[in-house]
């Protein structure tokens, strides 16, 4: 008896601790997959980390399906998308299968994924810039790096910032044309927002107009030149050299004078492409120049960065870290836009690729592209669509497996063509530089340019010239989206208009409307084209930041 | 194993006395019906001298002199006790306890008698359902509580059941699933496995389950504070006998197959309508019927007719004096109607307790299990769907093609071309190639063990100590065929994951009885803690050297691109708890509880909350001015109580969580937290009534009860401008009630000796509703729209949850084909098959092309709510001599569903197979119908895809023959020539789910997900089964 006395006081000792023992330490948890903000900016190698996470903001944002089920990856918004929306809404490539369907046949509403998505992911993107810019200037501040450093990571971030805003106004907003910049454009978010207290400026910030949006721009892309170098950087500490190939993916002086260039090309202001160009491109060409010798073009070297176009047209293709490409968005094995967006799966044939966006016979079969143009055999393929239609396929983007196919965004060769443009604009009549230029690109892709390349008697008038170039960067940029950005700003041209969203080759049936032959006319395209005063042409402005937000204005019609 | 035991309590008595013995004592225990009572305690009053009668009731005990009494027990009788005196010949009656007086209802952290139960709590006897051929209990809980929903989406033999008691109690966090304990351990649920469904609470073996308690009101739940929001569950698990050894085999065997197919086209009719499509669109039409005349019914191919299903379980249980034991083993083989989808269970429980002394009892109980579950790719609109692939593939495509390198009808990576003159369209895939090739395997092993020591130092006090372990591992391999289907684009995937999650708790408490004249009270008190690690990584390769590594698992240095993945998470709950009953005379009740929770998702300065919880009782049956004697029980009882809701992760915390650029390391916001969150509160209100009449032969029970949820944390959509990641902050914003009527009826209408039949009757109403959102610039807002970017549905005041939200059909205009819908001003618009534009008619038969105008998001109506109304069961058991049956039958209503594969699937406009609904088409004008002409191309224009509408808004309600069971028990004279040992034999056949009466036009009208939403859901099974059940 005595002993059960004994063993209930000791359990009952045992309980009482027990009971002590639910000490509040066992609350006290902090996740290990994650960094609390507080801490993301805490030393040198994880501010490096937040500048590579915007890049990653860049490339494969989330995507969401809208139909309440799991959110995916599909490269938004420059990882793939930008590309495969920009060509969708053109009319030299056609879509086969469901996946750009509403994009192509200009059935968006506000609340179809694929323009909701763009949306949303642009302002991530824009978002994650600002709140690196300000947790890289909090570590200047306590000493973590130091001003410099601060200058070139901000720049990177700046030079995102000023990309997805101008991403955001070539589909949301009319073009810089239409009244001088004095339509809405986006808001431009040029502060971090990181907190509920912080929506409330965002609330009371409606859509600046599209020339605000321009001179911001401008202004993140002067301040980027002004403060990336050349190259990129080692890392701080350790003065580790950077990874092989990053002043193909992140961004360098001459791809902030590019994006310049190209953003200026927008508003029409020709003199200052061409002060942006004279940065890249040398005023003298170097002898032998314009003897023609073979792979002269690659001889003419941005004095910035060294850029040079490759000596075949399918060089920056198959190499992601040519010496053409200016600045990419990196993809790879490991971390890249996913079977349901990488470039290779969508724009690559039935087998090994998906075959969902062919080639439009209309471009195929345009006189102004030559049938010996070594960008017909280089770049493209013979194959069936995903519908099992004979058809042709780019041959740009071909890791079907991998899908690691960097997304080009500024090629040296955009560089020498948008030069090209604004000389010709500017010009009082038929600008040599102009077909200088024109040539540089063109001629590494013809026989005999000696005999077959532009001259100033190729022309009629100006007019001509600026024409031929206007469908040389077709050719030339043929499945890389920048299509629609030429739609978009040249719809109020009062001479290259396309007259809005051309007609195009009626959805699902690659070759409808004629077949693919060389030289042959333009096939009568059944999909009419929407006229640029049509509410169509623009984007709507997402129907949950109207709810969430309704000092955004919607775009008129929807 | 009984002749064992038995053998063995006799070696141990005759050495306890073999000094001693006196006289013998022999006798006859009977129950009083004049029947022997086997098994029953016979004792020395001083505890020393004890032995058990056998099945005749008789017994014989040597004594000394010294003892003076004997005493007799048995569970669910009356103690008896008798003084010796002179007597050599002993025989006692003893009196069954009532059992509707007596019945217990566990409480959590407890056991109460019901009668002094001032809760809302339903009891489910596990007899009702063990036997139905289930892999798991959640979907055996249909129909057998009042307010308890049960939905079961879907003929998936691994996915788990929703559960929602009273209604869905949560906004955009926290999850509205009910706490589920077992034997006061609250156990690990959900669908947990990486590759396949995987249902935790298929490790629980049914027929391991003695009873199942759901508490529903606030005053029951409260003592589970935050994790009680969603009511919760309580599982009992069998226990041994004192004295008696029971070994029962059981087996139950069948077959299972899908109530109805898909109504799809056949080869004809496929050609036609797809033709007609493009010819409609100004196109050629590529479909050709087959020169073979092939007419493939691609659901014969995914969907097996007759799946064998089965379980056996052996179990042994039993009890000396002082220890009983449990224990059951477990064999389960449920093949389900898909036909790559398998679940098999292995299940062992071992319960054992033990008296150390008078005031030292200790126990274990233990649940080993394995589960081995198969699957497909079962999304709704994926390439590789099953489902979706069956019903798109093309009725004029053979599934095997000679030609081919595979041998299977394949062109490109889509469907074979056939006759056509294209292939499908989107590369739906060859479905019969991808279910024979890809694979999807869980090997899942879980161990529940809990361990536990009770003191009781005074009468009347316990102290109960438990340590418990919870542990789910996960080992998931997906296979892809590099040659068609998910693996082709990367050339072949194979994946291993590995996930284990590992639950401890512990749990200190006490209980104190004591009873003082007619004042009685129970009090509860104790502390809880509760850990939890989720440990997950997996390992995949892609582009393998060949399809020979794709068998079992990812085979080293097979794959060129290799990845991993890896996380870890840890959260932490921490209570106490403490609770008063007290009654007056069997007449007064009161209860009174708290509980403080700690809760490591919040914020250090708000992470506590306090959860109290009351309710009355009252039982004027027992006061003096009741007279009459029909109502034999009467109960009234309210109650009201304060829960929070348990939330997980760390949703104050802004974090950085890993983003890669490429292969370049990079970190980005992940979450924008928010450290002024505090705990939600939900206020509990009840109020109701037992009743039992006519000799106790009646049991009513109505309840009315209310749930005021309040501080609701909310995802309070931000601006997509701000670029906040997934485009919300959560806040504790919202309101919302639900509440409702709860009826439950069970009555022995005709009870006779060989003649019984029970019927039990149960009835549930139930609205939610919103009651206010988040404000923005100082305006109250009414709606969230898209809630889980779904855009079917909205949150608006005023309305249920998650209401079905869309536009107003007005059906085809005869004169052209195209849809019409009405605007919000009750004008007509038609949408333009050809290019999606909106034009004003002025009636259904206008020949003309209106103004054009929009159809847009202002347009939208509430189409619906997405939980039922009202639901219940109707059960009829009659039992005649040996035979039995029992009916159930089951309903539900006042729901509606958005059938997406109806608008998406079945009415495609895609060169893909459609429904037989699309036969109604337009054709011509004057034709009236509400499918409108085909387009080819233009199904988002056409049927509005990615918006509800009502034209595909449908009505929930049903009815359905749930189960019929028939069983036979064999007579003991039947089985005297087994006496020894066959004590019983049950033999049984069942149907389960035989039929539904419904307008649902989908599969079933419970495929629908929380937000209402059916999106190619697996049809429904229904199983035929028989067994047996023999103890020994």
């Amino acid at each position: 008896m005595k002993s059960l006395k004994h063993i209930t006081a000791i359990l009952l000792i045992a309980f009482t601790t027990l009971l002590m023992a639910g000490c509040k330490k066992s609350l006290e948890l902090a996740p290990f997959n994650a960094f609390a903000d507080q801490t993301a900016f805490s030393t040198p190698e994880r501010c490096l980390l937040a500048l590579n996470g915007v890049y990653d903001a860049a490339q494969s944002g989330d995507y969401d399906p809208l139909n309440g089920t799991a959110h995916s990856v599909r490269g938004y918004p420059f990882g793939a998308a930008s590309i495969e929306q920009g060509d969708m809404r053109g009319e030299d490539m056609v879509n086969i299968a469901t996946f750009y369907q509403i994009t192509y046949q200009a059935t968006y509403s506000p609340v179809s994924p694929n323009n909701v998505n763009m949306w949303i992911n642009l302002y991530l993107l824009i978002n994650k810039a600002n709140l690196s810019i300000d947790g890289f200037k909090l570590a200047q501040s306590t000493g973590i790096i130091t001003g410099p450093w601060e200058a070139q990571y901000e720049a990177e971030c700046r030079f995102l910032r000023a990309m997805a805003h101008h991403e955001l106004l070539i589909h949301f907003a009319r073009p810089y044309l239409d009244g001088n910049g004095s339509q809405l454009g986006v808001p431009y978010h040029d502060y971090a927002i990181g907190s509920s207290a912080a929506l409330v400026r965002v609330r009371s910030q409606p859509r600046d107009l599209v020339s605000v949006c321009y001179d911001k721009i401008l202004a993140d892309l002067d301040y980027a030149e002004a403060n990336l170098g050349a190259t990129v950087p080692s890392t701080l500490p350790g003065n580790i050299p950077p990874p092989t190939g990053a002043n193909t993916f992140r961004a360098t002086k001459a791809a902030a004078i590019a994006l310049k260039m190209r953003v200026k090309l927008h508003k029409g202001d020709w003199a200052g492409v061409i002060a942006e160009g004279n940065k890249l491109i040398p005023a003298a060409f170097p002898a032998p120049f314009p003897v023609l010798t073979a792979n002269y073009w690659t001889g003419i070297v941005s004095p910035i960065g060294g850029w040079k176009l490759e000596a075949l047209p399918n060089g920056p293709f198959t190499n992601n870290q040519s010496t053409e490409s200016v600045f990419s968005i990196k993809n790879d094995a490991l971390d890249n836009t996913g079977v349901n967006a990488a470039l290779a799966q969508m724009y690559g044939p039935n087998v090994p690729g998906r075959g969902l966006a062919s080639i439009a016979p209309g471009i195929y079969n345009n006189p102004l592209w030559r049938c010996d143009d070594t960008r017909r055999s280089l770049l493209l393929i013979a194959g069936a669509s995903n519908a099992n239609t004979p058809s042709f396929f780019t041959k740009k983007y071909t890791d079907y497996v991998n899908q690691s196919d960097y997304a080009p965004m500024i090629r040296y060769a955009e560089v020498i063509l948008m030069q090209a443009e604004a000389e010709a604009r500017n010009a009082a009549t038929i600008s040599q530089r102009a077909i200088d230029l024109l040539n540089l690109v063109r001629n590494r892709a013809i026989p005999s340019p000696a005999t077959n390349q532009y001259t100033a008697a190729s022309f009629t008038d100006k007019n001509d010239l600026i024409a031929k170039i206007l469908y040389e960067r077709r050719i030339e940029f043929l499945a890389e989206g920048k299509r629609w950005g030429d739609i978009h700003r040249l719809a109020l041209d009062p001479v290259f208009s396309p007259g809005g969203i051309p007609a195009k080759a009626v959805n699902g049936y690659s070759n409808a409307g004629g077949t693919y032959v060389c030289g042959n006319a333009s096939p009568a395209y059944a999909q009419l084209p929407i006229a640029y005063g049509d509410f169509r042409f623009l984007w709507p402005i997402p129907q949950d930041e109207r709810v969430s937000n309704p000092i955004v204005a919607q775009n008129p019609g929807y | 194993m009984r002749k064992l035991i038995l053998t063995l309590s006799a070696v141990f008595v005759l050495i306890l006395h073999a000094a001693a013995q006196d006289r013998t004592i022999t006798g006859k225990v009977l129950n009083d019906k004049g029947g022997p009572v086997e098994g029953a305690s016979v004792t020395s009053n001083d505890g020393k001298y004890g032995t058990q009668t056998d099945k005749f009731g008789t017994y014989s005990l040597k004594i000394p002199a010294s003892v003076k009494a004997l005493s007799f027990s048995l569970v669910n009788f009356e103690n008896e006790s008798r003084t010796i005196g002179k007597n050599t010949v002993i025989n006692v009656s003893m009196k069954l306890l009532d059992s509707k007086l007596q019945e217990v209802v566990v409480v959590g952290y407890g056991v109460q008698q019901k009668k002094a139960f001032t809760g809302s709590a339903s009891k489910v006897d596990a007899k009702e359902f063990s036997q139905l051929v289930t892999p798991s209990i959640d979907k055996q809980l249909q129909g057998r509580a009042a307010g308890v929903d049960v939905t079961n989406a879907g003929g998936l033999v691994n996915t788990p059941a929703k559960i929602r008691i009273r209604g869905y109690n949560a906004f955009t966090v926290g999850g509205a699933d009910p706490l589920i304990v077992v034997d006061g351990v609250p156990i690990i649920t959900g669908n947990l496995a990486v590759a396949t469904n995987s249902n935790a609470l298929g490790d629980i073996n049914p027929e391991d389950i003695e009873t199942i308690d759901v508490l529903k009101d606030g005053s029951a739940t409260a003592i589970y504070g935050s994790r009680g929001n969603q009511g919760i569950i309580l599982i009992t698990t069998k226990k041994g006998n004192k004295g008696r050894t029971n070994i029962n085999l059981s087996s139950t065997f069948g077959f299972s197959s899908i109530v109805k197919q898909f109504p799809v086209l056949d080869a004809t009719q496929f050609v036609t309508i797809a033709n007609e499509k493009f010819t409609n669109a100004a196109q050629a039409g590529p479909a050709r019927l087959d020169p073979a005349g092939t007419n493939t019914n691609w659901q014969d191919n995914v969907y097996v007719n007759s799946a064998f299903v089965q379980s056996t379980t052996l179990s042994f249980s039993g009890g000396t004096n002082k220890s009983t034991y449990y224990f059951s083993m477990n064999y389960a083989d449920n093949q389900g109607v898909v036909r790559s989808n398998h679940n098999r269970d292995y299940r062992i429980r071992a319960n054992i307790e033990q008296e150390a002394n008078k005031y030292l009892k200790f126990g274990n109980n233990l649940t080993l299990s394995r589960q081995e579950n198969k699957d497909q790719n079962n999304g709704s609109n994926a390439l590789s769907g099953a489902t979706v692939a069956a019903l798109r593939d093309l009725p004029n495509v053979a599934i095997m093609n000679p030609a081919t390198a595979t041998g299977y009808n394949i062109t490109g990576n889509a469907l074979g071309i056939g006759a056509n003159l294209r292939t499908i369209d989107d590369n739906y895939v060859n479905i019969a190639f991808v279910l024979d090739n890809n694979k999807f395997y869980a090997d899942d092993y879980r161990i529940l063990d809990v361990a536990y020591g009770e003191i009781t130092p005074l009468k009347g006090l316990k102290i109960r100590s438990q340590f418990s372990v919870d542990y789910f591992g996960d080992n998931s391999f997906v296979g892809y065929d590099p040659r068609h289907g998910d693996g082709f684009s990367g050339n072949g995937l194979a994946q291993n994951s590995y996930q284990s999650i590992l639950r401890t708790n512990i749990q200190n408490y006490f209980n104190y009885n004591k009873t003082y004249r007619k004042h009685s009270i129970f009090l509860t008190g104790g502390h809880e803690l509760q850990q939890q690690t989720t440990r997950v990584y997996s390992a995949t390769g892609q582009n393998i050297s060949d399809l020979f590594f794709i068998k079992e698992s990812l085979i080293s240095l097979t794959p060129s691109t290799q990845s991993v993945t890896g996380n870890y998470t840890k959260s932490a709950l921490e209570s106490v708890f403490g609770r008063i009953n007290y009654d007056f005379d069997n007449k007064y009740f009161i209860q009174a509880s708290i509980r403080r929770d700690g809760q490591s998702s919040l914020a250090t300065d708000r992470r506590y909350g306090n959860f109290p919880g009351v309710s009355i009782g009252w039982r004027p049956s027992r006061e003096k001015f009741w007279k009459t004697k029909f109502f034999n029980d009467l109960k009234l009882k309210a109650s009201y109580a304060v829960t929070g809701n348990n939330l997980g992760g760390f949703l104050y915390l802004s974090t950085y969580g890993s983003r890669p650029y490429g292969n370049v390391g990079g970190i980005a916001v992940s979450v924008v937290g928010n450290p002024a969150l505090q705990w939600e509160q939900t206020k509990k209100y009840d109020v109701g009534f037992d009743l039992s009449f006519w000799k106790s032969r009646v049991n009513v029970s109505v309840d009315w009860f209310k749930n005021d949820l309040d501080h609701l944390i909310l995802g309070v959509p931000t601006p997509m401008s701000a670029g906040i990641p997934g485009n919300v902050i959560n806040e504790n914003v919202g309101t919302a009630e639900n509440r409702g009527i709860e009826l439950s009826l069970n009555m022995d209408v005709v009870k006779k000796d060989n003649f019984n039949w029970n019927v039990n009757f149960n009835y549930t109403n139930i609205t939610n509703k919103i009651k206010s959102l988040y404000t923005l610039n100082g305006l109250p807002q009414t709606e969230i729209t898209n809630p889980l970017s779904s855009p079917y549905n909205i949150i608006r005041v005023g309305q249920p949850i998650f209401a079905l939200y869309g536009y107003q059909y007005a059906g085809v205009n005869a004169a052209n084909g195209n849809p019409c819908y009405y605007k919000a001003d009750g004008s007509l618009v038609q949408r333009n098959v050809a290019n999606g534009t909106y034009n004003y008619l002025l009636n259904l038969n206008d020949p003309n092309i209106g103004v054009g105008t929009t159809l847009t998001s202002a347009d939208k109506v509430i189409l619906g709510s997405v939980n039922p109304t009202w639901f219940g069961a109707f059960t009829n058991r009659f039992d005649y001599k040996q035979f039995g049956m029992e009916v159930m039958f089951r309903f539900s209503g006042g729901n509606k569903i958005m059938n997406v594969t109806r608008q998406e699937v079945l009415l495609n406009q895609k060169f893909a197979n459609n429904g037989t609904e699309i036969l109604d088409r337009w054709t011509k004008p004057g034709d009236i119908t509400s499918t409108p002409r085909l387009y080819y191309a233009n199904d988002a224009i056409i049927n509005q895809n990615g918006e509800a509408t009502s034209r595909f808004v449908e009505k929930g309600d049903f009815l359905r023959l749930q189960n019929v069971v028939l069983d036979y028990r064999f007579p003991q004279s039947a089985l005297a020539h087994f006496h020894d040992y066959i004590k019983s034999i049950r033999v049984y056949v069942q149907a389960q789910n035989v039929f539904v009466w419904t307008q649902y036009k989908g599969g079933d009208p419970e495929n629908y997900s929380n937000l209402g939403v059916d999106a190619t859901v697996t049809p429904a099974i229904r199983t035929i089964s028989a067994g047996f059940n023999v103890g020994f």
